[in-house]
């Protein structure tokens, strides 16, 4: 674990030390050398699931893939972020790569915590960087609206679950995960313990986010940058689906019957976030609602409680995580050139940007599920296990891939297909480095086709 | 087609003096062949007039990493392609692919093939009724009930 995390923090030192002109060259190396040794988690050489524990932090096979892209999404946000930062003075930069790295350093503590508070400590820490880069970098004055709704929403979900830890704590006397599941069902008064059922999952459902209490999502995404829409689709949605994983171990009777409104609103959510997306306008709402689409089937399939739906929730989290940030970045480069989000204004760009169609088609065929991409995997995973659920769920799942293909195609359409608009006289070619960004994401993702079980948690 | 070439040769001696920016076509296809395509690019000195300098001006193999300098550019080019790609995804995904074989699964699957070959030459079934061998099953007698 120190192998990552001390590196981790000398990226502090590399961003602020190494002349300007070197800065970003510098820590992108820096951080895909973390990124390259973080492959060694994998090597997973014990039998009983969990592995490299320390005092603080060990790993299992459910929070190594989680773990591992959180570190190869920070040199691709240093490298998104590049252009949108060449402006800015000299501190200024440092300052915003430093940010993204301690959002790395609070992460990888995160996901690697056995101690359930340190987790709660950590999943709370995310939010100060997260919130800084969005309301310091972000392009509009909404931002800082959208700042508010991003640390309120968060903020008042999560104060419950630390009320519910203490309550755990103080019956069960440890909050360690690795022995927690192995402990008593609590001993509450029938109303308190469906309360404190809820306490323990709302933060979760909040980050995830869950139909209802998603709107600060399209808002964040909107007003961040890059950097910040990135690493907000990729890997702080899935600290709820990993939190929400952990937790439900202990949850057990309770869940048998509470989760019924809650698996019904994700999935009504999936349909209705969908249709959303058909009417947008603005397309980082656009994908960040259909994050909110894909985050709704996690959701279900994690409160199912099978194996099955545990698989395909981590399965379809590392799968939408490289596709949604994929498409963020393209969104942004299509931003750079036009300075619009609006996708009427910025229609087709097949005829100018070959090159980048090719990413624009790859990266809507990943977020419409194409068949052998681990995203196909995880979502029929997940419908397999509603399936056992309750047939009627089918109805509701099938509606929604049919949907997600609809404005999957959409979007592909909208931005690329047609005539370009008259106003749009002089783009940039694309450069190099858009490339690169777009094979680091989309590489990966082709490449988990070839060993799955990498992805597939408890049951591999 | 033809016409389409012999203009693109006119045209290679300029883009390597002028900013290129993308050839759209603004103008109406006239159906005459060799309708001008890069009747709408801005020359240079126009561009660098503006508040935004066209990098292209200062350096026409320009990657989007640094737009300041060329040597920094290519390095950063460089650098991002070696360790992204050729160690990070080659290295990474090799060392990925050589991982020991986790719980056995593969070896678990290898011998229960073997075994079924070799029983299924013996003529045995693939397997006993009795997975456990009965008599050594102990059994409480219906007393200790």
């Amino acid at each position: 674990m120190l192998m990552i995390l001390i590196p981790t923090l000398m990226l502090i030192p590399t961003a602020w030390a190494s002349p300007l002109k070197w800065l970003w060259p510098t820590t992108l190396t820096h951080s895909l050398i973390i990124a390259l040794a973080s492959f060694t988690w994998f090597k997973a050489p014990s039998e009983t699931g969990w592995h490299s524990i320390n005092a603080y932090m060990a790993l299992d096979p459910l929070s190594t893939p989680l773990l591992i892209l959180t570190c190869w999404l920070t040199p691709l946000t240093i490298l998104a972020s590049q252009n949108h930062m060449s402006t800015e003075p000299a501190p200024r930069q440092r300052t915003y790569i430093t940010l993204l790295i301690s959002l790395q350093f609070f992460l990888i503590l995160a996901f690697s915590a056995t101690e359930i508070i340190m987790f709660y400590i950590m999943f709370e820490a995310t939010l100060i960087p997260t919130l800084i880069i969005i309301t310091r970098w972000g392009n509009q004055t909404e931002r800082l609206n959208a700042g508010t709704y991003f640390l309120f929403y968060t903020l008042a979900g999560s104060l419950p679950l630390l009320v519910a830890l203490l309550i755990l704590q103080n019956n069960t006397g440890s909050l360690s995960l690795l022995i927690l599941q192995y402990s008593d069902p609590l001993n509450l008064a029938p109303f308190t313990s469906k309360l404190w059922w809820a306490g323990c999952l709302m933060a979760f459902l909040v980050k995830m986010p869950l139909y209802g209490i998603h709107l600060w999502l399209p808002k964040a995404h909107v007003e961040a940058p890059i950097a910040g829409s990135m690493i907000l689709a990729a890997v702080l949605l899935k600290l709820g689906g990993y939190g929400m994983m952990r937790i439900t171990t202990m949850l057990d009777p309770l869940t048998k019957e509470l989760s019924y409104p809650f698996i019904i609103l994700a999935l009504w959510g999936v349909i209705m976030t969908a249709s959303i997306c058909l009417r947008q306008t603005d397309l980082k709402s656009l994908i960040a609602y259909s994050s909110v689409s894909h985050m709704g089937l996690v959701i279900a399939a994690i409160l199912t409680q099978t194996p099955w739906g545990f698989t395909g929730a981590l399965i379809l989290m590392i799968a939408h995580g490289l596709t949604s940030s994929a498409l963020f970045c393209l969104a942004n480069t299509n931003y750079e050139r036009t300075h619009s989000r609006t996708m009427i204004l910025t229609r087709g760009l097949q005829i100018a940007l070959p090159l980048m169609t090719t990413w624009w088609f790859t990266a809507s065929l990943a977020n419409l599920a194409l068949p052998p991409l681990p995203n196909l995997m995880g979502e029929l995973t997940i419908i397999t296990s509603l399936f056992g659920w309750s047939w009627w769920t089918l109805l509701l799942t099938g509606a929604g891939t049919l949907i997600t293909a609809n404005y999957s195609l959409h979007m592909f359409l909208m931005t690329q297909r047609g005539p370009l608009p008259h106003h749009i006289t002089n783009l940039d070619p694309t450069h190099s480095r858009e490339h690169l960004l777009m094979a680091l994401h989309l590489l990966p993702l082709i490449l988990l086709m070839l060993k799955p079980s990498l992805i597939w948690g408890w049951t591999a | 087609m033809l016409t389409r070439l012999s203009r693109f040769g006119t045209a290679l001696p300029r883009l390597l003096s002028k900013p290129p920016a993308r050839f759209v076509s603004q103008s109406k296809p006239s159906g005459a062949a060799g309708s001008t395509a890069v009747t709408e690019l801005h020359p240079a000195a126009e561009q660098a007039g503006h508040g935004e300098v066209s990098p292209y001006v200062k350096n026409p193999d320009y990657h989007g990493f640094s737009k300041d300098d060329p040597v920094v550019d290519e390095w950063n080019m460089r650098v991002g392609f070696f360790f992204g790609i050729s160690v990070a995804l080659v290295i990474g995904g090799t060392f990925i692919h050589y991982l020991p074989d986790h719980g056995m699964r593969q070896w678990a699957r290898r011998e229960a093939e073997h075994l079924i070959l070799q029983r299924e030459k013996e003529g045995l079934p693939v397997i006993e009724e009795n997975y456990y061998d009965p008599s050594k099953i102990i059994l409480p007698t219906a007393q200790e009930e």
